[in-house]
């Protein structure tokens, strides 16, 4: 449905003409719908304005960022916040970064490293918007979730700039909780149905302090980027172990000793993704590591202050590896595949190379939770992906899932994933069975309620949630103009 | 075939938007992290090439629906292969080559565009790309005592490029190869009037019949004077005998250098002496047809594995920019004494791109100079007082936008600093 003359011409008003259209032919790009318009708001000011036309119009709008995902009903007017590619403010003393939406993750680190800081990067990858919240391969030092936005600006769903946390009664960015409004509970971004409803136009990201070079020492031409020289005081290594919990004593055990930088429960799989260049290397390094591994393991990535921490890191790393039973993959102790996994997990988030490269598609379920439960859910999820493994339908990697601890194991996050080509709408049908499938298994069983479960059944079974959240939802966006849909990437 | 043989690439794209940005190692901060001039003047995301491809996809689906605004996404476009270069850093899926399938598709269903139509009706008039060239093509070599290679026996034909020919500003890139010949005693020459376009840019511009023409007539030249060696000094003309020309099987055994290349080995050589001091901080452009789009052609024929992977049988091999020619240039003013060398953010295989091409120079004047003027801004900020290219298109487009924004930095061809120093 295309807008009429004079309320395209009242949108055209605000972001000037070259920063709207509604010519069909650019629609495909962004999504498989027709938008009413796509709209490239400058500031919040815009956003502002546009979001005001649309509550005048009645007009439903979604934001999206670099534009990896969402989804997004016909007919609506989608905000592309493309021009807002600012970073506002980096406060090293306070430790926060304030950025605008279109601040990709890959930007805002590089900035960050000259300042020995860091912060979370979310496992979308370093090409997603640096606001994103989520989880990512460093979470064990650098945490995840709301735990890294602090204040925020937002736009609501009726065009009011509503700023969070201290923003709300200073001008500084530093704490999510006040002395302004803390509405860390309605501020989400992350997993539908929470996704906060109208425009996120700033967030203050909290940074943590990183013991890594400034910049890596990168040679070599893409796709094989290499390190020069493994930076000082870092290592990465793979450990395999005998049985899952034995890999989960040595987790929670690495955990309480705080060494790890990073600890990534990647499979084999994964790993050959991530250091080979193309899908054929890959699968032959796939079958090669699943001949090495003596099952389950993890990633890890230890990064010292100085030569005596790394030396005591790496001293405690090996002896609870040893305790568990671990081994360390030797084909990844190649100082080539050490630089090329450690800048992968660091400055990629791996991502595009372990999702979309085999197959064009993926479909995933997250789960946050304690890890050696989750785990167990997550070997029946992987069982229950072989048979389409077998029909030919899924990318062959073992059945295999992964996960990872946050903030040294108090947390943890698993993950599972099928990946298939978006040009079979059978493998397609029976991903998305095998994920409801699973989602109600995680529900019945009791592990955890997944935002994608049978929310008919979860909602009642958890405080009636969902119909708060939809009365939430209605008072910020009396007119409906703002729906739910997906995640700010 | 056309477009319909890169249905499964085009369906490949996960809308990731790595193409919009330096490969993700490379990014050295906030500033000059982007590599598509497209996606970055105009903002769309279908002027990207996630976007691109997926309206590739959609109307080979629905068929072709043209709009003014689909044909401006398409000839903004500089053809530049950055996007391909930063998709393949993980991804296996063509994405120039849909891109400019497209284009191809457009210009076949006689979507074109006006001053490419021009360009093109020139070229097949006059067998060059610059409307309105007076003169002849080889009166640049008048008393240079240059041998005429479609009569004299010549080791290395050179061949100068359209633009190097007829330009009054740039005739001296030509003299300055010449002379950088001459001194170190190579059997070379030209071919004078005989010359003809490479035909290169036509393919750039989505007219691959007219390219294939002028290509055939070259090679036809190539033969009858017994050329084994070519030369080129512009890029484009680099890429067209390189890459294409092996391409489209008309290539045969003949040896093609970029005139860095040649300079660089005469240098290894002994054959030229770099000894002069030409004392200036100089950062180098890595124009895209020299670089990443000058990788080598691989043939390669096969099908689909069927089953869940992009995958082929023979497995497919991408050309992902690892191979250009990045060195040899580097190499070259590194022997010059006195010169500083800086290198920008964006260099090699992920170099923004100078904004000439794909016709966009003339296509839409304006976006290219503004793609310079991005270009300029970074070698300013490394330092340097000049900014040397391998390539007449680059250099014309860089002096053009520097001319209009002021800047004091100075540009050079990588010939003109080497007959500098010798
Ligand atoms: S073309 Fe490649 S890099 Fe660009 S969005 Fe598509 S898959 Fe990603
Ligand atoms: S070829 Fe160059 S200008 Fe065209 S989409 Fe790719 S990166 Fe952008």
């Amino acid at each position: 449905m295309a807008l009429k003359k004079d309320v395209y011409k009242e949108f055209e008003s605000v972001v000037g003409e070259e920063n709207i259209c509604d010519d069909p032919a650019i629609m495909p790009a962004y999504y498989s719908n027709k938008f009413a318009a796509v709209i490239l708001p400058g500031n919040t000011a815009e956003v502002q304005a546009v979001v005001k036309l649309c509550n005048k119009h009645k007009l439903v709008f979604r934001p999206i960022c670099t534009g990896w995902s969402g989804m997004f009903p016909p007919d609506i007017i989608l905000m592309d916040l493309r021009r807002m590619n600012h970073i506002i403010e980096i406060n090293e003393k306070n430790m926060y970064a304030v950025v605008e939406p279109y601040v990709i993750s890959s930007q805002l680190q590089a900035e960050l490293f000259k300042r020995g800081l860091n912060f979370c990067i979310k496992g979308a990858g370093t090409n997603c918007t640096a606001m994103l919240r989520g989880h990512g391969h460093m979470d064990q030092t650098t945490s995840g979730d709301d735990r890294n936005h602090l204040a925020i600006e937002w736009v609501t769903p009726e065009g009011d700039i509503v700023r969070s946390g201290a923003l709300g009664s200073s001008d500084e960015w530093f704490c999510g909780d006040g002395p302004g409004p803390s509405i860390r509970s309605i501020l989400t971004s992350a997993v539908p149905p929470g996704v906060t409803p109208g425009v996120f136009t700033k967030a203050a990201v909290k940074l943590y302090h990183w013991p890594g070079p400034s910049e890596f020492p990168i040679a070599g031409h893409s796709p094989k980027y290499v390190l020069s020289e493994i930076p000082a005081n870092m290592m990465a290594r793979y450990y395999s172990f005998p049985s899952v919990e034995k890999m989960w004593q040595a987790e929670i055990g690495l955990g309480e000793a705080e060494v790890c930088y990073e600890l990534m429960g990647f499979n084999a799989a994964m790993v050959a993704a991530n250091i080979t260049t193309c899908n054929e290397e890959d699968e032959a390094m796939f079958n090669r590591l699943n001949k090495e591994v003596q099952g389950p393991g993890f990633f890890v990535i230890i990064a010292g202050n100085s030569p005596a921490d790394f030396a005591y890191k790496k001293k405690v790393l090996e002896k609870i590896v040893e305790e568990a039973g671990g081994k360390s993959l030797k084909t990844l102790e190649d100082p080539e595949l050490e630089g090329i996994i450690m800048c992968q997990c660091i400055r990629i988030s791996a991502s595009i190379r372990e999702t979309f490269r085999p197959g064009g598609a993926f479909n995933s379920i997250p789960i946050m939770g304690q890890r050696d439960l989750t785990i167990k859910w997550a070997i029946g999820a992987g069982e229950a992906k072989k048979p389409l493994i077998e029909k030919g339908l899924i990318v062959d990697d073992g059945g295999a899932f992964f996960g990872w601890g946050v903030e040294q194991g108090h947390l943890g996050k698993t993950e599972i994933f099928c990946k298939y080509s978006p040009s079979n709408p059978t493998a397609k049908a029976a991903v998305e069975t095998w994920q409801r499938e699973q989602n109600r298994r995680a529900f019945e069983e009791r592990y955890f309620a997944s935002t994608m479960g049978p929310q008919d059944e979860i909602g009642p079974a958890l405080c009636n949630y969902s119909q708060w959240w939809s009365k939430v939802v209605k008072a910020l966006d009396p007119n409906g103009v703002s729906p739910e849909g997906g995640s700010l990437v | 075939m056309g477009l319909e043989q890169y249905k499964g690439d085009m369906e490949m794209c996960c809308r990731c938007s790595a193409c919009k940005f330096i490969p993700m190692q490379k990014v050295k901060g906030h500033q000059y992290a982007y590599v598509c001039p497209s996606i970055s003047r105009y903002n769309f995301h279908a002027y990207s090439a996630g976007g691109r491809l997926n309206i590739g996809a959609a109307m080979l689906k629905d068929g072709m629906k043209y709009t003014d605004k689909l044909l401006d996404i398409v000839y903004n476009c500089q053809l530049c292969g950055a996007c391909g270069v930063s998709c393949n850093y993980a991804m296996d899926m063509e994405v120039l080559e849909p891109i400019n399938e497209f284009r191809i598709k457009c210009v076949e269903d006689k979507k074109t565009h006006p001053a490419l139509d021009k360009i093109i009706a020139n070229l097949k008039k006059q067998g060059s790309m610059i409307p309105g060239a007076k003169g002849k093509r080889g009166a640049w070599a008048a008393g240079l005592k240059i041998k005429d290679a479609t009569k004299e026996k010549v080791d290395v034909l050179y061949h100068v490029g359209c633009l190097t020919s007829y330009d009054k500003n740039l005739q001296k890139l030509a003299k300055a190869t010449a002379k950088i010949l001459q001194k170190a005693g190579v059997n070379f020459g030209i071919a004078g009037d005989a010359e003809m376009c490479c035909g290169g840019r036509a393919y750039q511009m989505g007219y691959p019949k007219e390219f294939l023409n002028q290509a055939k007539k070259n090679m036809a030249m190539i033969k009858k004077a017994g050329v084994k060696t070519v030369v080129t000094s512009c890029a484009d003309g680099y890429q067209a005998f390189k890459v294409l020309y092996d391409r489209f099987d008309l290539k045969g055994e003949l040896k093609v250098l970029h005139i860095s290349e040649y300079i660089d080995k005469l240098i290894r050589d002994g054959k030229l002496k770099p000894r002069r001091k030409v004392e200036m901080a100089a950062t180098y452009h890595d124009p895209c047809r020299l670089g990443r789009l000058g990788e080598p052609w691989v043939h390669w024929e096969g099908k689909k594995i069927p089953g869940d992977r992009f995958v082929f049988d023979p497995p497919k091999p991408y050309r992902r920019g690892a191979n250009g020619v990045y060195e040899p240039p580097r190499d070259v003013l590194k022997a010059i004494p006195g010169l500083k060398f800086t290198e920008m953010t964006r260099i090699k295989e992920y170099s923004w791109c100078c904004g000439a091409g794909g016709g966009v120079i003339e296509s839409n004047p304006e976006f290219a100079k503004w793609t310079a003027r991005e270009r300029i801004e970074e070698a300013v900020s490394t330092g340097a007082e000049a900014l040397v290219t391998a390539c007449p298109w680059c250099e014309k487009i860089f002096n053009e936008a520097i001319k209009e924004s002021g800047s004091s930095l100075k540009v050079y061809d990588i010939v003109e600093l080497v007959e500098k120093a010798i």
